[in-house]
C-alpha cells in the first residue's frame, strides 16, 4: 500500500528569508515586490499577518497597518536555497521525494515504518529534518499526495490520515484550503459549496463537462485522487547558499559574519544529506556591478562551519574583493561523509578541523604550492618530487615495532609516553641546495675531483671521493638531463655529493651529508 | 641514545652540531620512529633542504610527515612552528632551522616552550647552534667522528656510511652527561 507524506512550509518565502536573517523571525515581516510606488506585499509572516498585513497589500497600506513593519525585497536566490534545503533535508529520511512547488514536498514513505516507526514517527522525523534547515514545516500523510497535501493544511503539525479515511478527515475542510483559482472559487460559492466532501460528492463527468481540466483537477484534489504520476526529485551537483545584502559591506570582520551565517545554512544541509564538502566557491557581487569569484579547496574533506569560515576569510584576506560586497553566495563541491573510528591503540592524529585551520594558515604563511606531504615521482631525475594533500587517516595502517600482534604495544615498543623506544641507526641523509649551487671543480688525470672552489668554503681540497654514479632520462624531452654524481669528502670537513652536468660540462654541489 | 631519550611529549629538544655532523640523520631517524609507531610529524624547513627521497631510504613514511617549506624565510618558518605545537595531534614537530638561525628571544623561546607543553607534541629544533637556550629542555650536540668508504684506497668506489658522537649538552633538572655513537650507513 502506497503512503506519501506531504510537508508544507506556510509562508514559506517569508520563513525563507527569515531562515537567512534569524533575528526577523519574532517580528513582523513582509516581502515586497515591484518598484515604488507600485510595491506590493507578496508574502507575510505569522507577526505580520496578526496585524493585519496581507499578501497584495501596497507597501503603503501594510505600513500603515503595522508600524514596527520590517520589509525585504523579494529575492529568488534566497528562496531557491530554502527550497532546496526543504527537498535535501527531506531526501535525508526517505530517497523518493517530489519538489510540489516552493515550500511543499512530497515525500514517498512506503517502507519507512519498519526503520523509523509508524506514520505519526516519520512525519515527526520530517519535521526536525526541516527545523534542522531552518524551516518550520507541517506534515500530512495519506495513501495519495493529493490527501497528504491537503492534510497538511488542516489539523494537528503531524496530521496522519488513516487508510481508508479519507472522506471522513478530509470531507468537513473548507473548500478554501484547496487554494483554487479565483474564477473557480466563485464558481464553487455560486453553486453552494463550501467543503471538499461537498465537491468530492459532484459527479466527475458533470464537473468535467461544465468546468473542464481545471474543474476535473479541483475534483481530483477533493477526492484525494493522484492522476499525475511521482516525479523524483535529484540534488543538484552542486550545493548553494546566498544571502543578498541592502548595505554594502567593505570590511572584511563584516563579510566574515555574513559569510558565518550563510555557511551555517549550507553546513546544515550537508548535514542532513550525510555529506561533506570538499571545496567551497565563494562568489561575491560587487557594488561595481562586478563578480569576485573566489575556489578554495579545502585541506580536507569536512562539514563543520568554524574551519570553513577561517579557511574562507583567510583566502579573501589573501585575495580581497576590489569594491564593496552587495551578495554574497556559496556553493560546495561535496563527498560522500565517511565515518572514521579510530582503532583503540591507534595513536591520535590532528582532527579534521584542527587540521584543516591549521593547513589555511600555513598555506596563507608559506604559500599553497609549499605545504604538503612528499611524495616521490617515479623518475630517476634528481629531486623528483610533488607535493600533496596532507592526510595522515589515508596513510593506512602502521608497523609498530618489537610488537607481537599488529596495533598492540609490548613492553619493549614503546614507552609510557607513547615514543617508541628503539635504537636509533639509520641512513645518512642528504640536505639539498635548491636550487644546486654551481661550484668550480679541479679534477685530476683520471678526471676525478681534486679541488673545490666555492662549495662549504672558499677552496676545499678533496680528500677522498667516489663516483662518478652516472643517470640521464627524458632525451625525449625538453627537461633531458645527464650527469655525474660524486661522493666528496672535503678537507674542510664537509661531506657532499658534486654533480658533473654532461650537457654543459658544469659543476655544481647538489647538497651535504649530514 | 634512543628515540625516546631524544623525543618527550610537551618537551622541546635540541641537536645541534656543524654541518655534516649527522644532525639532519638523526632528524630522520626521529620521523622514521614517530611514523612509524603510526604518530604524525610535521616537518618545518626553514632552508628548503629537506630530501624527500634519502627520508624515504632511511624508512620515513612521508604520508605521515606534513612538510612545510619556507624557502630561507626564518620569520614565516618560526610562525610555522608557532602554529604547529599549538594543534593537537601531531606527535612531532620537527624545526629545521637551517645553517643561519634566527635569533629568538629568551620570552619567545619560554613563550614557545609553554605552547609546546599545553599541545603536547614534542618539537625537536635542529640548528648549527643552539636557539632557544633554557627553553629547551635537552640538548645534545653532534660530531662527525668518521667516514667509511667501500673500495680499495686511494680510489674507494663507494661511500658506505658515517658515525656521529652524541653528546649531552643540558638535560632540565638533571646533569649534563650522557650520550653514544651512531652509525649512519650510506
Amino acid at each position: 500500500m502506497s503512503r506519501f507524506a506531504c510537508v508544507r512550509v506556510p509562508h514559506f518565502i517569508a520563513v525563507a528569508v527569515e531562515r537567512s536573517e534569524p533575528a526577523l523571525s519574532e517580528r513582523p515581516l513582509a516581502i515586497v515586490a515591484g518598484a515604488p510606488p507600485a510595491t506590493r506585499v507578496v508574502e507575510a509572516n505569522w507577526a505580520a499577518r496578526e496585524r493585519g498585513v496581507l499578501p497584495g497589500l501596497t507597501d503603503a497600506e501594510a505600513r500603515a497597518r503595522c508600524l514596527g513593519l520590517v520589509r525585504r525585497p523579494l529575492c529568488d536566490e534566497v528562496t531557491a536555497s530554502a527550497r532546496h534545503a526543504l527537498l535535501e533535508a527531506c531526501l535525508g529520511v526517505s530517497p523518493r521525494v517530489e519538489d510540489a512547488g516552493a515550500g511543499l514536498v512530497h515525500v514517498d514513505i512506503a517502507g519507512l515504518g519498519r526503520l523509523i516507526g509508524p506514520d505519526a514517527a516519520v512525519g515527526e522525523r520530517l519535521l526536525r529534518a526541516a527545523r534542522a534547515v531552518g524551516l518550520e514545516a507541517r506534515v500530512g500523510i495519506a495513501v495519495s499526495r493529493a490527501a497528504a497535501r491537503v492534510a497538511a493544511r488542516i489539523g494537528a503539525r503531524v496530521n496522519v490520515v488513516p487508510p481508508g479515511g479519507e472522506r471522513a478527515v478530509l470531507g468537513p475542510a473548507a473548500l478554501a484550503e484547496l487554494e483554487l483559482p479565483e474564477e473557480l472559487a466563485q464558481t464553487f460559492a455560486r453553486w453552494g459549496l463550501t467543503t471538499l466532501g461537498e465537491l468530492a460528492a459532484l459527479p466527475r463527468a458533470g464537473v468535467a463537462a461544465r468546468l473542464g481540466a481545471p474543474g476535473l483537477a479541483a475534483h481530483d484534489l477533493a477526492c484525494g485522487q493522484d492522476r499525475e504520476p511521482f516525479r523524483a526529485w535529484a540534488p543538484p551537483p552542486f550545493w548553494e547558499e546566498a544571502q543578498g545584502l541592502e548595505w554594502e559591506i567593505d570590511s572584511l570582520g563584516a563579510l566574515e559574519a555574513v559569510l558565518g551565517g550563510v555557511l551555517t545554512r549550507l553546513a546544515a544541509r550537508l548535514e542532513a544529506a550525510r555529506l561533506w564538502a570538499d571545496a567551497l566557491d565563494v562568489r561575491l557581487e560587487l557594488a561595481s556591478g562586478g563578480h569576485h569569484t573566489r575556489a578554495v579547496v579545502l585541506a580536507a574533506p569536512m562539514g563543520e562551519v568554524r574551519p570553513m569560515l577561517t579557511l574562507l576569510v583567510l583566502d579573501l584576506e589573501a585575495h580581497p574583493p576590489p569594491a564593496p560586497v552587495v551578495g554574497v553566495s556559496v556553493s560546495a563541491r561535496v563527498v560522500p561523509r565517511r565515518a572514521v573510528a579510530a582503532g583503540l591503540w591507534e595513536r591520535s592524529v590532528p582532527t579534521v578541523r584542527d587540521l584543516a585551520a591549521v593547513l589555511g594558515r600555513l598555506a596563507a604563511l608559506v604559500g599553497r604550492a609549499r605545504v604538503g606531504a612528499a611524495v616521490l615521482d617515479d623518475s630517476h631525475r634528481p629531486d623528483a618530487h610533488t607535493l600533496a594533500p596532507f592526510d595522515p587517516t589515508a596513510a593506512g595502517e602502521h608497523e609498530s615495532p618489537g610488537t607481537g600482534v599488529r596495533g598492540v604495544p609490548s613492553e619493549v615498543g614503546f614507552s609510557e609516553r607513547g615514543v617508541p623506544r628503539t635504537p636509533v641507526p639509520g641512513t645518512l641523509v642528504l640536505r639539498r641546495l635548491r636550487p644546486p649551487r654551481e661550484v668550480e671543480v679541479e679534477t685530476d688525470a683520471a678526471g676525478r675531483p681534486a679541488m673545490v672552489r666555492g662549495a662549504t668554503s672558499a677552496e676545499a681540497r678533496v680528500v677522498t671521493c667516489a663516483g662518478p654514479w652516472r643517470s640521464s632520462g627524458e632525451w625525449w624531452d625538453t627537461r633531458a638531463w645527464a650527469r655525474d654524481e660524486w661522493d666528496v669528502a672535503l678537507s674542510d670537513g664537509a661531506l657532499c655529493r658534486l654533480a658533473l652536468d654532461d650537457r654543459t660540462g658544469r659543476w655544481a654541489l647538489d647538497g651535504v651529508y649530514d | 641514545m634512543t628515540v625516546d631519550q631524544l623525543l618527550r611529549q610537551g618537551a622541546v629538544t635540541e641537536i645541534v652540531g656543524p654541518l655534516c655532523s649527522g644532525r639532519t640523520s638523526l632528524l630522520a631517524a626521529c620521523l622514521r620512529e614517530v611514523a612509524r609507531a603510526g604518530g604524525t610529524a610535521a616537518l618545518i624547513d626553514a632552508d628548503d633542504a629537506f630530501d624527500p627521497a634519502s627520508a624515504a631510504r632511511a624508512g620515513v613514511d612521508l604520508r605521515r610527515v606534513l612538510w612545510v617549506r619556507c624557502g630561507g624565510r626564518r620569520d614565516a618558518a618560526l610562525r610555522a612552528a608557532d602554529l604547529l605545537v599549538r594543534c593537537p595531534g601531531f606527535a612531532l614537530v620537527a624545526f629545521d632551522v637551517g645553517e643561519s638561525p634566527p635569533r629568538i628571544s629568551l620570552a619567545q623561546a619560554f613563550r614557545l616552550r609553554l605552547a609546546v607543553r599545553r599541545g603536547g607534541a614534542a618539537l625537536l629544533v635542529v640548528a648549527r647552534r643552539r636557539v632557544l637556550g633554557a627553553g629547551a629542555a635537552l640538548v645534545v650536540e653532534t660530531h662527525r667522528r668518521g667516514l667509511a668508504w667501500v673500495g680499495s684506497r686511494p680510489t674507494p668506489t663507494r661511500l658506505a656510511g658515517a658515525e656521529t658522537a652524541v653528546s649531552v649538552l643540558r638535560r632540565q633538572g638533571a646533569e649534563a652527561r650522557g650520550g653514544g655513537v651512531m652509525t649512519w650507513s650510506a
